[in-house]
């Protein structure tokens, strides 16, 4: 059950995946600018900074992190569109204008430019990283 | 969901015919109505449906043990069916998300199904939409983890009930509008009735883009068991047989 999107954004992010192999990667971020605005731009610099983390635990079961531009970790949920970060919640959950915050877009980019980091964590340590999203109780 | 659900939906009470058992669970499927509509017999039975030969066990989500178990769709009660039903009664939020962070930590098979009733008692602890899509996006998480633990060709199906009220408020249309977001499939159950005189619950599953809206009417006998059938359509139905007037596109 894999988190569906919308027909066009799959085609892009394939297409950025061709552009990126043939060092074009200009044309393919001139589409993704088109539809995700500075957003795209944003994302392929997160990218490019190494910064997304795939974790994943000896269950299976894996998520990943964005090591945002201020500093702040995001934790992504890639099986459906979750992102901790502010931007997810304003623009994405109550204006519904946008379709992904950068940080899930550079997610899906490094999904199909192959290149994030990587980090095995036990699957107690896993459970912890996603209950952490959780805020505290005051 | 959805397709475990339809099934359920369209046996009406008829014994099964043994047709080979699909796999394919469908999309996860948001199940709407106010109390007393037959949410909670409906997921019990979408449980059962799941939990037939050589399927995986169901895990069942609610705050409280039921009180008695739902008298079914008219199919019968099959204790081996029962048994592979597991129950946990998460008594928080936090206690929910914890069980939901730590799925992957539990041992033995993975479960088929991951059914949640009353997920309108877990998000009035925590109003803020960001906390409820992360509630909700941990939900799709766990089942997605339990599909691949299923292996290829397997998927756990994941069923939600909400409680809607009377009057929807601002943060209600907000909610919605979150759950629409993730939940593709939806069924509504609303009082409503095919003809005069008549009573009941209509049906609406709205599978989420893979096939056309369909509707049944549900009624309950005194003696609690529901009763299904396909809500009655009018002649000249607009679902059935359209018309060709745009032939030939993809």
């Amino acid at each position: 059950m894999a988190a569906v999107l919308p027909a066009v954004v799959e085609q892009l992010l394939s297409e950025m995946a061709a552009a990126v192999q043939e060092n074009a990667r200009s044309t393919g971020l001139r589409s993704l600018k088109f539809l995700f605005g500075s957003s795209a731009t944003q994302a392929l610099d997160l990218v490019d900074r190494q910064s997304i983390t795939l974790i994943s635990s000896p269950s299976g079961r894996h998520a990943y992190q964005v090591l945002g531009s201020s500093g702040k970790t995001y934790t992504c949920l890639a099986s459906c569109h979750y992102c901790s970060c502010p931007a997810f919640a304003f623009s994405v959950l109550r204006k519904s204008d946008s379709i992904l915050c950068k940080h899930l877009l550079a997610v899906y980019l490094s999904q199909v430019m192959r290149t994030c980091q990587q980090l095995s964590v036990s699957d107690k340590q896993l459970t912890d990283i996603l209950l952490m999203e959780k805020k505290q109780e005051a | 969901m959805a397709e475990t659900l339809r099934r359920v939906l369209t046996r009406d009470g008829a014994a099964w015919s043994g047709e080979e058992n699909t796999p394919v669970a469908g999309p996860p499927l948001l199940l709407l109505g106010a109390p007393g509509s037959g949410k909670t017999t409906l997921l019990f039975a979408a449980a059962l449906e799941a939990a037939g030969e050589g399927q995986g066990p169901v895990l069942f989500l609610t705050r409280r043990p039921l009180q008695s178990l739902p008298r079914g769709t008219g199919t019968t009660r099959d204790p081996m069916r029962l048994q592979k039903i597991r129950f946990q009664y998460p008594p928080s939020t936090r206690e929910l998300f914890r069980l939901l962070c730590s799925a992957h930590e539990a041992p033995g098979p993975a479960p088929s199904l991951l059914l949640l009733d009353g997920l309108e008692e877990y998000l009035a602890e925590d109003p803020e939409p960001q906390e409820a899509a992360y509630l909700i996006a941990l939900l799709l998480d766990t089942a997605a983890h339990f599909s691949h633990r299923l292996g290829p060709g397997r998927d756990c199906g994941l069923m939600v009930a909400l409680q809607t009220k009377e009057e929807a408020d601002s943060g209600d249309v907000l909610l919605l509008a979150l759950l629409q977001r993730y939940f593709p499939a939806q069924c509504w159950l609303q009082p409503d009735a095919p003809g005069p005189g008549e009573h009941g619950l209509r049906a609406c599953l709205e599978p989420g883009g893979l096939g056309p809206r369909t509707e049944w009417w549900v009624t309950f006998r005194s003696d609690g068991e529901m009763m299904i059938a396909p809500w009655p359509t009018q002649a000249g139905d607009p679902s059935s047989g359209k018309g060709s007037s745009s032939g030939g596109q993809p």
